[in-house]
């Protein structure tokens, strides 16, 4: 009995949304969406699985999307937001502006990612250093091309936030750079 | 470079790049920009060192993670037979139909409305709230107790489904209607949990060590993560696992008494060298209040046991165990100060 009636199965899976597209899709969502999810959710596993559900769910409708940027993070918000429905864990904790101290044990350190002179990937180590939400912004306003308004609606955030982190961004990778002058060329 | 000469350094570029934007626009903002220099080389100099800083991080280096990730997903939406043979092996019982159940509840099981979007098939889910423990019976019925802040789903057709997958957050006490041809199993944080017809207890709270402890019958626990399974651990009555998650492996302990693990049932609340952290949204779930401290509680444990007892009595006992004072304004309870040991 019940052989094949088996729990949420969908077995009629079409496959109209071509692979590479769709393989192309993710590889340009992925580093921004990634930390968006982390952002929303705070557990890379979770944000993980959010991530994936998203873009299986795609693949499952078969579709392309006219505005998928758009759509995508939307998507992710959605899922991050329904899977908070949950009673959130940590009541108890005040959400202080992040000034988290600087994570030192990277797996590339700046200092040997300056040895490599390769500067766009040293520039994105750094960026990498940055805290959480100052980081997610430098992606969606660099890698995505979000303006700042769209991104203090993903965020919830203002719009002078938004600009703020940014200038602190650009500040600390100038900072930076200047130390290392002589490395970095 | 201050930040104000920042601001309209990005000001200037995203004009600049904006094809909708007047000329006249670019060209004030380049003034700015040039007053602000003053042909000084040292700040012209840093002017151009921002603009190669746009420039150089308009692409992100291709590290390749996404391939990692992306391998993930590939895996679980074609390759269902070499998933079948690692499951068969575990389960001779299970049927082959069965198995693909279990594997399409990987792909969309992670995420509720996903699920009831896609298929046809109905997930419910059912939560206590904070402050209240609440029974279930699931349609093969099985029990289910959730402790305060809990949820679990479940599809509608579980009675039907080859295995019995259920999701479940937070903390909750199983009861497990027997059924070897159809494994019931959990999947809660990072662990899934399988067994035919026991009893058992997961806690399994965001961000602190899922653990399952069984009272009777025989349990499998294994990694979920993503979808990709690792070995299992197997419990027998009195034992628990733990999930390390700085080790990312599951450990097998013995405990002295199961049943204390389900004290929760009867109102009982266990610390031992608990984490204050924990402590407090265990209270603030129990007791549906909202916990605010003005200090971080990292690294304070508390040992303690309660009995179903108020909370102006827990709260009693950790003031003076922490030197806390607290107040206690409808559902929010403030606490000011506070040392460890």
């Amino acid at each position: 009995m019940g052989e094949n009636n088996t729990a949420g199965f969908n077995d009629d899976m079409e496959q109209k949304f071509d692979e590479k597209t769709f393989e192309d899709l993710y590889r340009r969502m992925y580093p921004t969406l990634k930390n968006y999810a982390l952002y929303l959710v705070k557990d890379i596993e979770d944000a993980q699985l959010i991530l994936n559900d998203v873009f299986i769910s795609i693949w499952k409708n078969g579709t392309i999307l006219t505005n998928e940027k758009a759509y995508l993070f939307r998507a992710v918000k959605n899922a991050a937001t329904n899977y908070h429905k949950a009673p959130k864990a940590n009541l108890w904790h005040i959400d202080s502006e992040e000034e988290i101290p600087e994570i030192t044990d990277m797996k590339e350190t700046p200092a040997q990612a300056l040895q490599n002179k390769d500067r766009n990937r040293v520039l994105y180590a750094l960026i990498d250093q940055m805290p959480e939400r100052r980081r997610l912004i430098f992606y969606m306003y660099r890698i995505d091309g979000f303006s700042y308004k769209e991104i203090a609606v993903l965020l919830d955030i203002s719009v002078r936030t938004v600009e703020d982190h940014l200038v602190k961004g650009f500040e600390f990778l100038q900072q930076k750079v200047l130390k290392n002058r002589f490395e970095f060329r | 470079m201050d930040q104000e000469t920042w601001k309209l350094v990005l000001e200037y570029l995203a004009v600049k790049e904006n094809p909708g934007r007047s000329k006249a626009e670019i060209a004030m903002l380049e003034q700015k920009l040039n007053d602000w220099a003053d042909n000084d080389a040292e700040r012209l100099a840093q002017l151009e060192e921002a603009l190669s800083l746009w420039e150089d991080t308009a692409q992100l280096p291709d590290d390749g993670s996404w391939r990692e990730s992306f391998a993930i997903i590939k895996q679980q939406l074609d390759e269902a037979p070499a998933k079948k043979l690692k499951i068969l092996k575990w389960w001779p019982a299970a049927t082959a139909a069965a198995v693909i159940g279990a594997l399409v509840f990987f792909v969309t099981g992670n995420q509720k409305t996903a699920v009831t979007n896609q298929n046809a098939i109905a997930w419910v889910t059912k939560t206590a709230e904070p402050g209240k423990i609440i029974n279930v019976m699931l349609p093969d019925s099985s029990e289910v107790w959730l402790n305060s802040g809990s949820s679990i789903s479940f599809p509608q057709n579980l009675k039907h489904a080859g295995f019995r997958t259920v999701k479940l957050n937070g903390e909750a006490f199983f009861k497990v209607k027997r059924d070897p041809a159809h494994p019931f199993i959990v999947k809660s944080q990072n662990i899934q949990t399988r067994v035919l017809g026991t009893s058992f207890n997961i806690r399994a709270w965001k961000g602190s060590r899922p653990e399952v402890t069984v009272l009777t019958g025989k349990v499998a626990v294994s990694r979920d993560s993503a979808g990709a399974q690792s070995s299992a651990v197997h419990l027998l009555p009195d034992q628990k696992a733990v999930y390390d998650l700085r080790l990312a492996r599951l450990l097998r302990e013995d405990v002295d008494d199961a049943k204390t693990s389900v004290d929760w049932r009867t109102g009982k609340m266990n610390f031992e060298s608990t984490p204050m952290e924990e402590v407090f949204q265990i209270i603030s779930r129990k007791y549906a209040v909202k916990i605010i401290t003005d200090q971080s509680f990292k690294n304070c444990q508390l040992t303690a046991k309660f009995d179903n007892v108020a909370l102006s009595e827990v709260m009693k006992t950790i003031g003076l165990t922490f030197d806390i004072h607290y107040t206690i304004n409808k559902q929010t309870i403030y606490i000011k100060g506070g040392k460890c040991n």
